[in-house]
């Protein structure tokens, strides 16, 4: 259908947006994981040694964060969605939709003043952190289990009522099961995103103790100007986020 | 009766847990005198509202809303064709380019800004404008990539389809049937661009710092030196755009143009 000239247009059309890509996203990607393994010119394993020696900690530490975020978002949107997919009523779900139209660092230091007249030890913990990005994460998952659970057909729903199964049971037994693709799916999405959170901790970080991770990279880069090191880091953050990135991927094309 | 408290209970519940930390924002920015263990403030005031008038405030947000205007152009321009191409034209590769424009949402950022902050050093472009709407784009190109693909696939192809049988060129079938009927799915795009550019924080610390800088990063800033009722005020400024396209999504979009993220 495309002519040799419409052919050269079009390429050269679509060329822009894949040159900022590479530009500005892989190529430094690149840049930082060929930083994060060479000293001098050499291939050396010396940075990922530093950052086991300093931060290993640190990677628990924003690994458990995520993994308590995640459970905290999901254990609110799942009876959250069951009930609006059972009974629409528009107004909560309006505002179980509002976080996804706050930007992070707003999050990040709404909870940071809303926490700390009342429970100043909780600002910059490890709940406080994970309180305020499961508060976040809330509105993308409520979406997508949302439309997941109205996708699910009303005739099993009526089926086990009238077998008398009490709205708890639609939920666990019925809304569920039938909709584990986007439970898996938005999972993931939550995890990876808090593992690489960055703005939220920062909004409402303290001195001492255990950092998340991007943290970690921000001062190591910013302040101590090591960039191999804080490469080393983000490679572990990459190999993390990828780990989630490959479940979402098989979900994909299985 | 009991469905009506449930109702009643449910959105106490909500409201409680999702505007509580946004009115401590609205009370913050209100507290002249506000000392622990006091459970509310001493004084209230505008005095921190009268800061929003002086060039403090005003420049960061001018020069925040000049990058979004640039970046949203920008991102646009370049993500229409490239949507409509992946949407309707045989691409060599094309779930592979997809899925690298999922890239930067499913990595980890701050590394790779990091890394990208030393690249623009070399090239004179850290701490400059340019600097700050490129490395924008990188997040804006996510959005509008996959919403312009999204908005030219839900167009039906007959239309097309019937122009090319009229013997029209596929650019002229493009130009004058697709790209008209995409424009309210265009204009969802922007609104999106725009306010992730306006909202965006990693990226203008990094490359910014310390000439350019915007609501996200003074913001940042005052927070750092504990002037918790300054950040309160600015965040509140920082809402009222995503307020209002959460209000124009709920009117008139509905969620549409999101479905199609993250499906080949």
């Amino acid at each position: 259908m495309l002519t040799g000239r419409e052919r050269v247009l079009w390429g050269a059309l679509c060329a822009p947006a894949l040159g900022v890509l590479g530009a500005v996203f892989l190529w430094p990607l690149g840049a930082s994981v060929l930083a994060s393994v060479t000293r001098d010119g050499a291939l050396t394993l010396a940075h990922y040694e530093t950052v086991w020696r300093l931060y290993a900690r640190d990677v628990l530490y924003t690994v458990g964060v995520a993994a308590a975020g995640t459970a905290l978002t999901f254990a609110v949107a799942i009876p959250a969605c069951g009930w609006l997919r059972l009974r629409a009523f528009g107004p909560v779900e309006f505002l179980l939709k509002v976080p996804l139209f706050v930007p992070f660092v707003v999050v990040g230091h709404a909870l940071r003043v809303a926490l700390t007249p009342y429970a100043p030890g909780l600002v910059g913990s490890w709940s406080g952190i994970a309180l305020a990005l499961a508060w976040k994460h809330l509105g993308l998952v409520v979406v997508l289990l949302l439309g997941a659970f109205r996708g699910v057909d009303e005739s099993y729903l009526e089926a086990a009522r009238d077998a008398g199964a009490p709205e708890r049971r639609l939920i666990r037994d019925i809304l569920v099961p039938m909709s584990v693709p986007a439970l898996v799916v938005s999972g993931i999405l939550t995890l990876s995103s808090m593992l690489a959170s960055f703005s939220i901790p920062l909004m409402m970080s303290r001195g001492g103790g255990p950092q998340m991770l991007m943290i970690d990279v921000y001062y190591r880069y910013g302040q101590h100007g090591d960039f191999a090191t804080a490469s080393a880091l983000g490679v572990v953050a990459y190999l993390l986020a990828m780990g989630a990135a490959l479940v979402y991927l098989r979900r994909l094309t299985a | 009766m009991s469905a009506l408290v449930a109702r009643a209970a449910g959105l106490a519940l909500a409201a409680f847990c999702i505007v509580g930390p946004l009115t401590s924002l609205a009370v913050w920015s209100l507290a002249e005198r506000w000392t622990f263990p006091s459970a509310w403030p001493q004084r209230f005031g505008l005095r921190y509202w009268q800061r929003v008038a002086t060039g403090d405030f005003l420049e960061p947000l001018r020069l925040g809303l000049l990058i979004a205007a640039i970046v949203t152009l920008v991102a646009l321009a370049m993500a229409i064709p490239l949507g409509y191409a992946l949407a309707r034209l045989a691409v060599p590769g094309r779930a592979a380019i997809l899925l690298l424009f999922l890239l930067p949402q499913a990595f980890p950022q701050l590394p790779v800004f990091a890394s990208a902050t030393r690249e623009f050093y070399r090239f004179g472009l850290a701490g400059t404008i340019p600097g700050v709407v490129l490395i924008h784009l990188v997040g804006a190109l996510v959005f509008a990539v996959w919403t312009m693909t999204a908005v030219f696939r839900a167009i039906a192809p007959a239309l097309e389809e019937a122009a090319w049988n009229l013997g029209a060129s596929t650019t002229r079938a493009f130009a004058s049937i697709a790209l008209p009927l995409a424009v309210p799915g265009i204009v969802a795009s922007a609104v999106l661009v725009f306010l992730y550019s306006l909202d965006e924080f990693t990226g203008t610390l990094l490359i910014g710092a310390p000439f350019v800088t915007t609501l996200p990063v003074s913001m940042y800033t005052a927070s750092l030196g504990y002037e918790l009722q300054i950040a309160s005020v600015t965040a509140i400024v920082l809402m009222a755009p995503g307020a209002v396209l959460l209000l124009l999504l709920e009117r008139f979009l509905k969620a549409d143009y999101l479905v199609f993220f993250g499906q080949l």
